[in-house]
């Protein structure tokens, strides 16, 4: 990863967080001045570094712990909805935007809603579990899978 | 990478499938905070495998299956 990928990616970051959502090639391109073009190759590279994760579309998919789509791990924080691409994720943004959140998902046993509320990076209730099935080796192999 | 609402629904979704690691929320919550804290760091610089193995461990995330590939 050179440092000009890093730059990009660390402008894909902020801009995902200032518009709430994915941003496009052009958006990114727009923040830093370099072309559309440019972004694009960089997001290539960051994806094989596994820094970031496309589509098959070459737009952003996963910047972890970030969803750029629905997931069953909607989290509420900084006045805003997000998704986690998994539960860990779901922990992730609070911690990434250094905020409380809560996080909402449903057991994939029995479907009950399970809400979890965030307060100073702790859970309030510690009941639930978390399941990894993927050992961490494996974890990039498939990474929409883990 | 999901949650479940106890241990025992985790082995019913498995239904005879092996598990993988159990972990509490309380855990993926520290976890969380350690791997994911610098993510939005306007000067962050990617995580060696070192490191990342090294908050593994620091959280008692040790054998086989958190050594990371």
């Amino acid at each position: 990863m050179t440092p000009e990928d890093v730059a990009t990616r660390n402008a894909t970051y902020r801009r995902f967080v200032e518009l709430g959502r994915a941003p496009t090639a052009d958006e990114v391109a727009f923040a830093t001045g370099e072309g559309s073009e440019a972004v694009r190759d960089a997001w290539r590279r960051l994806h094989d570094a596994h820094a970031l994760v496309l589509d098959d579309g070459g737009r952003i998919l996963m910047a972890n712990p970030f969803s750029a789509v629905e997931t069953p791990f909607k989290v509420e924080a900084d006045g805003r909805t997000w998704y986690g691409n998994c539960g860990w994720d779901a922990f992730g943004i609070g911690a990434a935007l250094h905020t409380d959140s809560t996080i909402g998902t449903t057991c994939p046993d029995c479907t009950e809603p399970i809400e979890l509320e965030v307060r100073d990076y702790r859970p309030t209730d510690p009941n639930a579990v978390f399941h990894v099935l993927v050992p961490a080796r494996d974890w990039w192999s498939d990474i929409g899978f883990t | 990478m999901l949650v479940f609402r106890s241990e025992d629904h985790v082995d019913r979704w498995l239904a005879g499938r092996p598990r993988g690691a159990i972990i509490s929320i309380a855990k993926v919550a520290e976890l969380a905070e350690a791997w994911w804290w610098d993510r939005l760091d306007p000067s962050w610089q990617p995580h060696t495998r070192e490191q990342n193995q090294a908050i593994l461990d620091r959280l008692g995330l040790t054998g086989e299956f958190w050594r990371l590939g």
